[in-house]
Parts: structure tokens; sequence; C-alpha cells
């Protein structure tokens, strides 16, 4: 039994009080159900890494099967688990110091239909600048994967996340360290996956980072999606902003959790967030719950709010008064709601191919 | 349909909202090629007027009937008025961040006029010539729907949309508010573009005379309290601008 097995199985179930178990609970994330146990059939996805043209992506280096651990402390449940499923091993991708290119990267991850787990580690060089667009599809029975990442100095990274997955349940953690002076565009794309639980973390520990994060969410049908965004600022003179996007159809339940902590010495830090859901069918829910711990007086400002609520009724009169029937007026909409955070996750080629990933699914949406 | 018959007709129209009665009793010919203002106060049911022709659901008819080129435009929706030919320049036109204008409007135009005149050429002519007329940058094309848009910007896109679509009937509720001179000037030389020496009528809605000082109307009606009560030629505009609109209230005598 290695180290991660061992703190795993030292843990109690967490409970539904915990923020990051309300509305999801562990049993119910957990690939067999059984909470005590961690599967022995485990599978590694294939992945493959190329440029948004199809081209190799020269001058990056990936190594498999690195022992890597997670950066920062977490929940020690998913932690633990993704840690024991993977053996504590990661694919470590390294953009070099001032690397650059135009073209986007793709990361693939294609996992095998049946239990799935991947560790995949991220580090960016001294003032590098590189687009990661990471896009999960294919049929899962569950995928747990883990992101782990540091930004070096001055570096700018755009690390988009694509859910396609057909079906299954995806576990998803993430835990980024933003380096010195390092910009970060991070993107999550859902539109795959019956069940979603995912926590995502990021520690702003270093002096003029800079951190904006984006969600561009379709639930339809029966899906359940659980995001849990934890933004830390520990550094002084750090930015972050949240803009996380829903729209919810069909039977679907979609739930947001953010956690915004300004920890002492996070001096001049200036953070936002906001929660906004589309609410396009009568069954369809979602909730959004923002928190914020703020521990230093100094701070440039900290704010965050929720809005739920169906598609605003004087925009879409606007549209029908332009010739689009009432079904085209609400598909716009809906398209347009998730556009305006999707369009600043990267410049006009990944919002292209962004677009073409996600337009399949915007017609179930109706459904 | 014969020659001359209005392109806009509404009869005895009665509409409320929330059960109560606004407009009681409106009625209006606009034929073919002619420009008609309507004028009033604040509160006047100009706007209600303007809503109810393009069919918002919010605005009850209790009576009354309004056809555009003999069909009865009642039992259509929004959409499908805007598919006949009726275009309503809006007051507040809607923000819809994430709608990029350019894909907007291609969307629209073939809605209304099909698919062959959303693209091509004939298209992309079509829309550089009208920016040009009203003054809109092609960088407007990669902008959201009115999203961060200035008040002028907003009237100058609405006018853009209006050229485009080449309506039968172009329903401009207040164009003119918000705008300083050079914006009138600018949405003026837009209308009047795609109105005259067209087919098309237009319903020019207004508070004040300047705008009918670049776009002559043929016709000036006075809305007070929701009826019309005094129509005439666009001098009526001018006598408005001079005496106000209380000669004309009920009690005094100037009222039809």
């Amino acid at each position: 039994m290695n180290a991660s097995e061992e703190a795993y199985l030292s843990l109690e179930e967490p409970p539904r009080s915990d923020h990051l178990w309300r509305y999801t609970p562990w049993k119910r994330v957990h690939p067999t159900g059984d909470p005590s146990e961690i599967p022995d059939e485990i599978s590694t996805p294939q992945i493959g890494l190329s440029t948004i043209n199809g081209g190799e992506a020269s001058g990056i280096s990936i190594e498999m099967g690195n022992a890597i651990s997670i950066p920062f402390e977490g929940s020690p449940v998913s932690n633990s688990f993704l840690s024991a499923l993977t053996d504590g091993k990661a694919i470590r991708i390294s953009i070099p110091d001032n690397w650059r290119s135009e073209n986007p990267l793709i990361l693939d991850v294609k996992p095998t239909g049946g239990l799935d787990a991947i560790h995949i580690h991220v580090e960016t060089g001294k003032f590098s600048e590189a687009t990661i667009l990471t896009r999960v599809q294919g049929s899962s029975k569950w995928l747990g994967i883990l992101r782990t990442g540091q930004t070096g100095v001055g570096s700018f990274l755009q690390d988009v996340f694509v859910n396609k997955a057909h079906d299954g349940n995806l576990m998803r953690v993430d835990a980024l360290r933003l380096g010195r002076d390092s910009s970060v565009t991070a993107g999550t794309v859902s539109a795959g996956s019956t069940w979603t639980k995912a926590d995502i973390r990021y520690h702003l520990d270093s002096p003029g980072s800079n951190l904006n994060v984006l969600g561009s969410l379709l639930s339809a049908d029966q899906m359940h999606l659980d995001h849990h965004i934890e933004i830390s600022h520990i550094a002084p003179n750090t930015y972050s902003r949240l803009g996380w996007h829903t729209a919810c159809g069909g039977n679907s339940t979609s739930v947001g959790t953010g956690m915004l902590r300004i920890e002492k010495g996070a001096r001049q830090a200036d953070a936002g967030q906001l929660f906004h859901n589309l609410l396009l069918s009568e069954k369809a829910k979602a909730n959004s719950i923002p928190e914020l711990e703020v521990e230093e007086n100094d701070v440039v400002g900290c704010g965050h709010g929720t809005a739920n609520g169906p598609v605003d009724e004087d925009q879409r009169f606007y549209l029908m008064a332009r010739g689009l029937s009432e079904q085209e007026a609400e598909d716009a909409l809906v398209a347009a709601f998730l556009n305006s955070t999707l369009s600043q996750m990267g410049n006009e080629d990944v919002h292209a191919w962004l677009i073409d990933a996600v337009e399949d699914a915007l017609v179930g949406l109706n459904t | 349909m014969s020659d001359n018959q209005p392109v806009l007709s509404i009869k005895d129209l009665h509409v409320g909202i929330e059960g109560n009665e606004i407009l009681h009793g409106i009625n209006l010919d606009i034929a073919r090629g002619e420009i008609h203002a309507i004028m009033g106060r604040n509160g006047s049911g100009k706007t209600t007027a303007a809503s109810t022709i393009m069919g918002h659901p919010d605005y009850e008819i209790s009576s009354g009937k309004i056809s555009l080129d003999g069909e009865d435009l009642l039992e259509l929706e929004a959409w499908e008025r805007a598919r006949k030919g009726v275009f309503l320049s809006f007051q507040y036109p809607q923000a819809v961040p994430g709608l990029q204008v350019g894909h907007f409007l291609r969307k629209s135009v073939a809605s209304i006029r099909g698919e062959d005149s959303a693209k091509g050429p004939v298209f992309r002519e079509a829309l550089k010539s009208a920016m040009e007329e009203v003054s809109i940058p092609r960088s407007f094309l990669s902008r959201y729907v009115n999203d961060g848009f200035s008040g002028g910007e907003k009237k100058r896109f609405e006018i853009l949309q209006l050229m485009l679509l080449k309506p039968k009937l172009a329903i401009l509720d207040e164009t003119d508010s918000g705008l300083d001179i050079d914006g009138i000037r600018v949405v003026s030389r837009g209308i009047n573009a795609a109105i005259r020496g067209s087919d098309s009528g237009a319903l020019i809605i207004t508070h004040y005379s300047r705008i009918l000082e670049h776009v002559k109307p043929d016709y000036v009606h006075v809305l007070i309290e929701g009826k019309i009560v005094k129509s005439g030629g666009p001098e009526l505009a001018l006598e408005l601008e001079e005496r106000g609109y209380e000669w004309l209230e009920s009690g005094n005598n100037g009222g039809e």
C-alpha cells in the first residue's frame, strides 16, 4: 500500500456539512460508490499533444511517470484518492523559459471507457507564453483527473479545460500556483459527462500574479455539475477575477461554490467573483454560493455576487423584432450568454475552436 | 393589394397594460413613401403605439385593427411582423453581451430578407455602404450588440439595421433622444437614405421638432393622453415647437 492509499484510507468520509461536499456527497463521486474502497482496475487514458493546426508541439517536453506531489493543501479526500489512483505519478509537461508560440496547444485526453485516472502537471518557464487547451472526449464510465502546475516568473498561461466526455462521471481536481508577475487565464468549458465534481484551486502566493477564471458550462438533460473554485490571495499586489456562466436546461442540477480568500499580508489584493446561471427550464436547478474570507484590511477590492434567472424578455423581444423566431432568439441568447465568458479564454483561433467544440451541445440544451 | 392601399392602417386601436388603457382609439393610415411623425409629451402613449405595432406581448389590445399592406398584424408574433416588413428602432435598444454585431446582422438580414441577402459581396457592399452612411467603423462588427455602446452609437446602430433590413414600415421611437446636433444629422442621413425614394412608410415618434428639420415628414400627428388630437402638415411641428402642447390639451380649444 503506498502512502497516498494509506492517507486516503485513514480519512473519514467527509460530512455533508463540509462546504465542498454539501451538494455532491463523496459517496456519489466515488467510482464504486463505496468510499472505503480504492479500486484496483484503474486505467490511464490515452493522451496526445499537438498544436491547434494538428502540428507537432515542438520545444515542449513531456515526461511520463514523474513523482509529483500536489503543490498545496486542498481537500484531503480528493487529493489523496486521486494520488492513490495515479500512484503519485504524473505526466509532466514543461514549457521552457521564454518559449512562445502563436499556435495554441491541444492536449487530448481520451478515456478507455472504464475507470480511468490521470495526473497532469504543467510547469511554465520564465517569461514563456503558452495556450493549452485540454480536451476530454469519448466515452467514459469514470474519469479522475488531477491537474497541478506552477507558472514561471513573468509568464502568460491560457489554460482551458474542455469536457466533452459523452457520458459517465468526471472527478477533477486542479491545483495551480502562480509565480511572480505571471498571468493566467483559466477557462472551463463543460459540455459533457453526466456527473461532474470539480475542485479547482489557485494560490497567488507570489507578488504581482494575475488570474482570470472563466466558466462556460452547459447543463442539460439529467446532468449534475458541481464546481468548487477556490482562489487564495497570499502575496501582496495580486489580482483575480472569476466569471462563471452556466446555462441550465432539462432536468439538470448545477452547483457553483466559490471561496475567495484574502490572507493576512496579501496587501492591495484585488478580487471579484460573479456566478451567473441562466435557467432554461422549470425543472433545472442552479445553486451558486460564493464565499469570502478576508483577513487583510489593505485591499483594493473584494467582491462577489450571483445572479440566477431565465432568458431576459426584453432581450428576447429585441431579437424577435429583428426577425428571429422565439426559439432562435432564445438559442442566440443562450449562445451569447456562454460566449461572453468563452470569448475571453483566448485569441480568435482559440475562440473559434471552442465555439466549434460546444456548438452541438447547445442544441442539446433545448431538450 | 391595390396601389392606394396604405402600408400601415390602424383603426380605432385601444391598448392597455396591466388593465390600464393607454391608447383610446387611434386611427392612422400611412401610404407608401410617406413619412408621418407622432409628437407628444412623455406618457402620452407614443412608445405604447410603437411597441404595439411591433407586437410587444405586454400590451393588451382590447379592440381595433392594425394591418400592413392590408394584412392583419394582430395575430402575428413580433418576429413574424418583422419578417412581413415591420421595423422598430428602439428608444432603448437592448445590450446583448456575447452576441457579436456582425453575426447578429447576418442572422437578422437572413431571417427577414432571406439567406442570399446575408452573404457574399452584395451583403458586404451593402453593409460597408450603410456603415459609412451612419459613421460606424468596421471595428463595431466584432463588438457585442449594444454592449458598452454610447447613446449615440446605439441609435446609429439601430439606423444601420434599418438600412440593411429595408422594411416596408419603419417605426422610429425617439431615435433623436439623447443625440447631439451632429448625431441627429447622422441618423437623419441614414433614415433618409433608407426611406426617401423607396416604397417604405415611416413613423417617426419624437418629442421635438429638431429631427423633423432633417427628415421632413409629410404629416404630423399630436398624441395627447392616448388620442391623436390634431393632425396636419410639417408646419404643425413648428407650431408645437413655438406653442408647446398645452393649447391642444383637453379643455383648450385647439384639439380636434
